[in-house]
């Protein structure tokens, strides 16, 4: 099930909140169980039983660790078994293919495998459930006792699929007992609307342009970069989005979840790119891997062979591919030259030059990001740097005038516009900021009419040439 | 937003949401829907393996947005919005001047598919002429109409590409027994007159019985008949209010409909068999399609394995069997004027061949006639045989 889905949106998220809030206080987290798990059966029956034994088995090794407490072979143990188990299961259900198709296409043998599809969201509860042993075996967070209420917080529908990746401790105090207000819920609704209309009228409307300039033979340079920096924002967007939506559902139900993204795109070198983008993410492989590893209070050597194994790991981490390793290893290499060659110079620059450069990075790394098929990847670099497919061609003005308008939306939305209105609206008077206020809902009211059209439309398709 | 404001947006947002929840769970279901030419989706039995396949899961999905409340309006907006955004393709439908709605044309992808079809044709019919006719849609005819910024790829050079693949094909049949096998083009014709009135509907991507007639003239000429002058038809509206396949498309509730003409003819002593639906009758048409939302169906009685034309009053005693798409269908009319007996054939659903037929039954004469469009994505095509 996804957010932007007409069932999920109009029947499954009603029904839910309904029970959530009108049965006694102390069903609410069986209801929020009942229905994460079925939120996870919808697309993949199956797997509902993968989560459960991975969550069951780091539920007891965290049970075992309680009771080794003094015991720190013992404890250790149950960590390495955590881990072990749970990164088997991953390699197995997301890498495997991956694995066997190298190797063979590196032996030039055929390997029989039979093709796994892929758990939805395994990336995401494995790390969830992984941050739970580790905070546990570092003494962060105390055991839980409770394996239904254990369930609930890796199995949680609202951040369950895309994230963010909410670390147990974050949530700990909440998963027992949290205080719902009433602004907090209105503040919550708010947002998950913000994402909806991001997903729906933005992302979902941006993807077909850089289908289409994939799609296309040889697409000019500047069809190309159209639908380079189309993709960058739709990703960003989407993704965002789902974050927005899974915070604002998570402030609903009475979850404070860290913020994901701040802004990304308007960051000024890569290091600060990745501050601010799937924070969840980054700051896990920073505690988990990258610090664990000795960070950088080693010498630049092995600083560098920790930046490599994190950032192979991140690359890795988002698709079982090698365009994602190359990925990630394209923003290992430029952090390491940020840090260590150029970043003091890039410092001292205007900041519309440092902009553009990170901007420049982003796009050409999101190319790479989304072309799994090297052989489809690297002529479609081609055309944007090669000019391989002449500089512009027709196609462009047709993408302009279909495209002009969501990409011009997008890319303000992309950028910190609205906090910056939001300050100036702040110096305002009392009227304008009423008027502003009213105006801001009467737009977002009419778009929300507008959302909900195109997910009707999604799914309408006229079926019209078999009777001719 | 201050808090009041926000409150208040919120409660709205989710009565809004409530509301249309609860009329799409209670309002009446419709089994059909008209605008898209298809069944809608039942409620999905609830079983185990169902729900283990999540086809149950997918069904419900389905059924709950086939079902959705105020369905076609949301359409209209989607559509409006679209349009005030700047967008002037909604789904890969261009919005034109003067009202007309234009497909955009992709190349052909199943050249292959089409002349082998067309080959074989070519070849097995023994003794029969045949005029292949393949006829230009309004995204070439009417390219004057398309926006400036309308991207298209180039139809007429498919035209030709077909045309001069075949060539070599079309002269060897034509050698061996002593018929003739050729291409018959009414892409002249249609530009010649495309000033003179309307070839395309505007909201369907069929031709105009105009239109047809306009290619009849060609073809006529080309099966060795002189064409009948426009004088000798009576031109007749039959309905002003066809919204066609485009319309259901776009779904812009504001736009004009188009009407719909015949050219009748006193000359006709017609007698049709619809052997499928076990139909004998006088006319080429069929009234009870114009009360309907499919109106072009109401030419040849939408769609049939085989129909079976007799004229008593024809100028020959010459047989046509027509291999076609549904461009055909307001042809038909025209060609009975000089056919003694036109068999007609929908290669999608008459599943025997066409060619023995042809060659067992004494048909004389051989029209292939699809447009552009259909030409590649019909599965009628691989019918041929």
């Amino acid at each position: 099930m996804v957010f932007s889905s007409l069932f999920f949106y109009f029947l499954y998220l009603p029904l839910f909140l309904a029970l959530y809030f009108l049965l006694p206080k102390r069903c609410r987290n069986y209801v929020l169980l009942a229905f994460s798990l079925v939120f996870y059966a919808w697309g993949e029956p199956v797997y509902v039983l993968l989560m459960l034994g991975m969550t069951f088995s780091d539920f007891m090794l965290g049970r075992l660790m309680h009771r080794f407490d003094k015991d720190n072979g013992k404890r250790r143990l149950c960590l390495i078994l955590s881990v072990v188990i749970d990164l088997s299961c991953l390699a197995f259900f997301k890498y495997a293919g991956f694995l066997v198709g190298t190797v063979s296409g590196l032996t030039g043998t055929k390997i029989p495998f039979m093709e796994i599809a892929l758990p939805i969201g395994i990336s995401f509860f494995t790390f969830q459930t992984m941050s739970y042993t580790i905070d546990l075996y570092r003494r962060e967070v105390s055991v839980e006792t409770n394996y239904a209420e254990y369930l609930m917080y890796v199995s949680m529908f609202p951040q369950l699929i895309a994230g963010p990746i909410v670390r147990y401790k974050t949530v700990k105090q909440e998963l027992h007992e949290r205080v719902i207000r009433t602004d907090d819920v209105v503040d919550g609704a708010i947002r998950f609307i913000y994402g909806l209309l991001k997903k729906v009228l933005l992302a979902n409307r941006l993807g077909p342009l850089f289908d289409d300039a994939v799609a296309a033979a040889d697409p000019s340079l500047a069809f190309a970069w159209l639908g380079a920096v189309s993709f960058t924002l739709q990703l960003y967007l989407d993704f965002s989005a789902y974050s927005d939506m899974a915070i604002g559902l998570g402030k609903i139900l009475g979850f404070k979840f860290n913020e994901n993204f701040n802004y990304p795109l308007s960051a000024v070198s890569v290091t600060d790119f990745w501050r601010r983008w799937h924070i969840s993410l980054s700051s896990w492989f920073r505690d988990y891997v990258y610090i664990p590893l000795g960070g950088n209070r080693c010498k630049v050597p092995r600083q560098i062979f920790n930046l490599a194994v994190v950032w192979f790991l991140t690359g890795l981490w988002h698709g079982a591919s090698w365009n994602y390793v190359l990925w990630g290893v394209y923003y290992g290499v430029l952090l390491c030259l940020e840090k260590f060659v150029y970043g003091k110079y890039l410092e001292k620059a205007p900041k519309f030059i440092k902009h553009l450069y990170l901007c420049f990075i982003v796009v050409v790394g999101f190319t790479v990001f989304a072309i799994e098929d090297f052989s489809r990847l690297l002529p479609y670099l081609g055309s944007m740097f090669t000019a391989s497919g002449g500089f512009a061609g027709k196609d462009i003005l047709f993408y302009l005038q279909n495209y002009g308008f969501v990409l011009v939306v997008s890319a303000v939305v992309s950028l910190p516009v609205y906090p910056l209105l939001k300050e100036k609206l702040e110096k305002a008077g009392q009227g304008t900021q009423r008027a502003a206020g009213i105006a801001y809902a009467v737009v977002f009211g009419i778009l929300f009419i507008v959302a909900a059209s195109y997910m009707v439309a999604d799914t309408y398709n006229p079926f019209l040439y078999f009777r001719f | 937003m201050n808090r009041r404001i926000k409150n208040i947006f919120v409660i709205v947002i989710a009565a809004v949401t409530l509301g249309l929840a609860v009329a799409t769970v209670v309002a009446p279901k419709k089994a059909y829907s008209e605008n898209e030419n298809r069944y809608l989706e039942d409620f999905p039995e609830l079983t185990f393996d169902n729900v283990k396949d999540a086809s149950f899961m997918k069904d419900t999905e389905n059924y709950v947005s086939d079902h959705f409340i105020l369905r076609d309006v949301f359409m209209t907006i989607k559509t409006v919005y679209e349009r005030a955004t700047g967008r002037n393709r909604i789904n890969n439908i261009y919005m034109c001047r003067d009202g007309y709605y234009i497909e955009e044309y992709p190349a052909l992808v199943n050249t292959d598919r089409i002349e082998a079809a067309l080959k074989r044709l070519a070849e097995k019919c023994e003794t029969a002429d045949i005029r292949a006719v393949l006829v230009p849609t309004a995204v070439y005819i009417n390219s004057d109409k398309l926006p400036k910024t309308a991207k298209n790829d180039d139809q007429k050079a498919d035209i030709d590409r077909l045309t001069s693949d075949l060539s070599k094909c079309f002269e060897t049949a034509s050698e061996n027994g002593k018929r003739s096998v050729a291409f018959t083009d009414v892409t002249e014709a249609l530009l010649a007159a495309k000033d003179s009135g309307q070839l395309y509907y505007k909201l369907d991507h069929h031709w105009t019985t105009l239109g047809a007639y306009t290619a009849y003239k060609e073809i006529a000429k080309s099966f060795g008949f002189e064409p009948l002058g426009m004088g000798q038809f009576a031109r007749k509206t039959v309905s002003t209010s066809f919204k066609g396949s485009f319309y259901s498309k776009v779904n812009d509730l504001s736009a004009k409909p188009d009407s719909i003409e015949i050219f009748e003819s006193d000359r006709l002593r017609l007698t049709v068999d619809y052997p499928d639906k076990k139909l004998k009758t006088d006319t080429l048409y069929a009234e009870e399609y114009l009360s309907k939302k499919d109106q072009y169906s109401y030419f040849l009685n939408n769609q049939n394995p085989l129909v079976e034309i007799v004229n008593g009053n024809a100028g020959s005693d010459r047989v046509l069997a027509v291999v076609k798409d549904s461009y055909a269908n307001c042809l038909v009319p025209f060609l009975a004027e000089h056919f003694s007996k036109i068999i007609v054939f929908d290669t999608r659903f008459y599943r025997e061949s066409v060619t023995e037929y042809i060659n067992a039954n004494g048909v004389t004469d051989v029209l292939f006639l699809y447009n552009m469009y259909t030409i590649d994505t019909d599965t009628g095509i691989s019918g041929i045989k």
